[in-house]
């Protein structure tokens, strides 16, 4: 019953617009979670898509041999890929910068070698994912998603939590002297950051109904690191924004045929000169959308309403 | 600056909806990438829709409608292949989409298709799984399939080869399913397998395959992967002495095969889908229209690919006397017999396509030349 209404609310949506809004939406959902590994803890990760990819392989497995209601698998496959995180999580964090980077690429290759290999991701044929068990079409799961993941990184962000991993973004030894045990909150921050990434997985594999382990290589995680850098390292809304800017404009910039991803390049390169820190880095949307109300900001009482501290670079 | 941003964003908008066509043609949506790694094969398959079309219109077009072909670059990326059938479908309003030439994002678009009720007709897919996708889906490929049955005859009753040694690399998910289709081709035919090695896409040293297979003097080596390592199969069979040639799919076929392997590949055969020499005569009127238009160059098999699937697109929306593509799936369905430039086409009641002839090439002087054009049997 329900089903069936939501089902015909989504219909009244222009389909092609519609395919390109979930896009966005498992897009967004994607860069929060690099962003909170990379642009709130500053752990320059490069092996994003594996994470997408254990996720995706999981859901994918789990409607296919076992046709689980669609939130248990979303959730399984969350978790699935958070455990991958903690479990690399405890060697390569001790790493940092250039090193970590490398270490989690290594990692991804790793782990695209080995579900090419396995029998029950169909190695290099890849599976072709059934629609989920749900009576709630998928694009309305996506962006509840998109919800509920939005919701959980502000609250992260704004929690004592949060702030422990912009201290140790800002200088690891001084956070370690203020008694926050690095390491655990790194793992934690991976965790929740792979988590994310297998949620977005999941949504992929059965949005786009076909999976191979080649589709989550170097390209798809340096495209997840292009969104938050590019929205604004740190920034919730930047984030969101960088998502939807990189996924639509394919689309949008159609009209020049081949000449496409020439200027989609050209735009991300000016981006960069004329807005090093990215498109929302170092701006409080929260004091923009006061001052255009023409209300004045009530001062927040925490440290992270210091919008000169969002947007940093990685060091 | 917003308001600047929003005049921007309208513009777009409405440059996107200017696309919006004209009444009384048939659109057929171009799927595959123009740009990026996987070009190669959506370049000339577009090429060849493209005389298609030509072709059908001067002919009147179908069903007093002109067809037009939409086109648009999926650049090998998966969503956006998914986002390009989407609006292929509910923006351009396409009657059928030709394409994707690669298997996965054919898998990929298929089921779009199929919810919508558009046909797909695949200039290209080779993989498995991917007619049972739905009842809108097709393709026009030569499948591994239907090609080894008819070479293993021509084999061992034309050649009269009688002993094979089969080489799989089992690392390589296209050798190891060439492998089992050419087995169980191999049941109850008056030949046997007399050795059955293994080696690994990267080796270098074959040795001791060679030196096993030696011992068991076959007639032919039947070798399922790719080109590198049967070069460097071939050169190792040589130094041994062993004196028998190589044969195998079109993972073979490159030119690499013949630079790397020098002398030791002379002899050796690949099987392919299309080669442009000893032509039928449709294929020969096509070639001669593809040359004059590009300078002399030979058409490969995804051109002949691409101009076939409008023609069989065409000729079943003549069948149905429909352009709407609930209507001619079903004659699509029916084809028997089509003489298309690449082959001759039947459809299967499970819609796999059955493609003749097998072209069967041999390495002669430092080139591949036509050997044999094995024709393939419908059997009903």
């Amino acid at each position: 019953m329900i089903g069936e209404y939501l089902e015909n609310l989504v219909n009244l949506v222009d389909a092609y617009y519609l395919q390109i809004f979930v896009n966005i939406g498992i897009a967004i959902i994607l860069a929060l979670g690099l962003n909170l590994v990379t642009g709130v803890t500053g752990q320059l990760s490069l092996g994003h898509a594996a994470f997408m990819s254990i996720g995706a392989f999981t859901g994918g497995i789990l409607t296919i041999k076992l046709g689980m209601p669609f939130s248990v698998n979303l959730i399984s496959s969350g978790l699935m890929a958070a455990f991958f995180g903690v479990l690399i999580g405890f060697p390569i964090l001790r790493l940092s910068g250039d090193y970590l980077a490398i270490a989690t690429l290594g990692f991804a290759e790793i782990l695209k070698v080995i579900l090419l290999n396995l029998d029950i991701t169909n190695r290099a044929l890849g599976l072709s994912v059934p629609l989920p068990n749900t009576p709630i079409p998928l694009p309305i799961y996506v962006w509840l998603t998109v919800l509920l993941v939005i919701a959980a990184m502000i609250l992260i962000q704004n929690s004592r939590f949060g702030r422990a991993l912009r201290a140790i973004r800002e200088d690891e030894i001084a956070a370690e002297t203020m008694g926050i045990n690095t390491t655990l909150y790194k793992i934690q921050a991976f965790a929740i950051g792979a988590f994310t990434a297998g949620l977005g997985g999941c949504l992929y594999a059965h949005f786009i109904a076909y999976i191979n382990p080649s589709d989550f290589g170097f390209s798809k995680s340096v495209d997840i690191l292009n969104m938050v850098v590019l929205g604004g390292l740190g920034s919730i809304p930047g984030s969101v924004l960088g998502a939807s800017l990189l996924t639509a404009a394919p689309e949008f910039l159609r009209f020049m045929e081949r000449y496409r991803m020439l200027v989609y390049g050209a735009l991300l390169v000016f981006l960069m000169i004329f807005r090093p820190n990215g498109l929302l880095g170092g701006v409080s949307v929260r004091q923009l959308v006061c001052k255009a109300l023409g209300i004045k900001p009530r001062p927040r009482q925490s440290l992270s309403t210091d919008s000169n501290m969002e947007g940093r670079r990685v060091k | 600056m917003i308001k600047k941003i929003s005049v921007l964003i309208l513009i777009i908008f409405m440059l996107c909806m200017s696309v919006y066509g004209a009444a009384g043609t048939v659109k057929i949506g171009f799927m595959g990438a123009l740009t990026g790694d996987v070009a190669m094969f959506g370049i000339p398959t577009l090429a060849g829709m493209k005389m298609a079309v030509e072709d059908v219109n001067k002919a009147g077009g179908v069903n007093g409608q002109k067809m037009v072909i939409v086109e648009a670059d999926n650049r090998g990326d998966k969503p956006e292949a998914a986002n390009i059938a989407q609006k292929f479908i509910s923006r351009d309003r396409v009657a059928a989409i030709v394409g994707d030439p690669t298997t996965g994002i054919t898998k990929v678009v298929a089921p779009i298709c199929e919810r919508n009720k558009v046909v797909l007709l695949s200039a290209g897919a080779v993989g498995t799984g991917v007619v049972e996708l739905g009842k809108y889906i097709f393709r026009n490929t030569l499948l591994d399939s239907v090609a080894i049955p008819p070479l293993v005859d021509y084999f061992v009753n034309e050649a009269g080869y009688k002993r094979f040694a089969v080489v799989t690399s089992d690392n390589n998910d296209f050798s190891v399913s060439l492998t089992q289709v050419f087995k169980n081709a191999m049941k109850g035919k008056k030949a046997q397998i007399v050795a059955d090695e293994k080696i690994k896409d990267g080796d270098k040293d074959f040795s001791a395959q060679i030196t096993n297979i030696k011992a068991k003097k076959p007639d032919i080596i039947f070798f399922s992967g790719y080109y590198t390592e049967g070069a460097l199969l071939m050169k190792e069979a040589r130094k041994q002495g062993l004196n028998v040639n190589m044969f195998g799919g079109d993972g073979l076929y490159s030119p690499t095969l013949i630079s790397l392997g020098g002398k030791a590949v002379e002899g050796s055969m690949v099987y392919v889908g299309f080669f442009p020499e000893n032509p039928s005569p449709e294929t020969a009127k096509f070639i001669n229209a593809f040359k004059a238009k590009n300078n002399g160059k030979l058409p490969g098999l995804f051109e002949t690919q691409g101009y076939d699937a409008i023609m069989m697109l065409a000729e079943a929306m003549k069948r149905a006397k429909s352009n709407d593509p609930k209507k001619f799936r079903d004659e699509l369905a029916k084809i028997q017999n089509f003489k298309g430039v690449s082959g001759t086409i039947t459809i299967q009641p499970n819609q796999e396509p059955i493609k003749s002839p097998v072209y069967l090439l041999e390495i002669k002087d430092g080139a591949y030349k036509l050997k044999a054009k094995v024709d393939v049997k419908v059997n009903k």
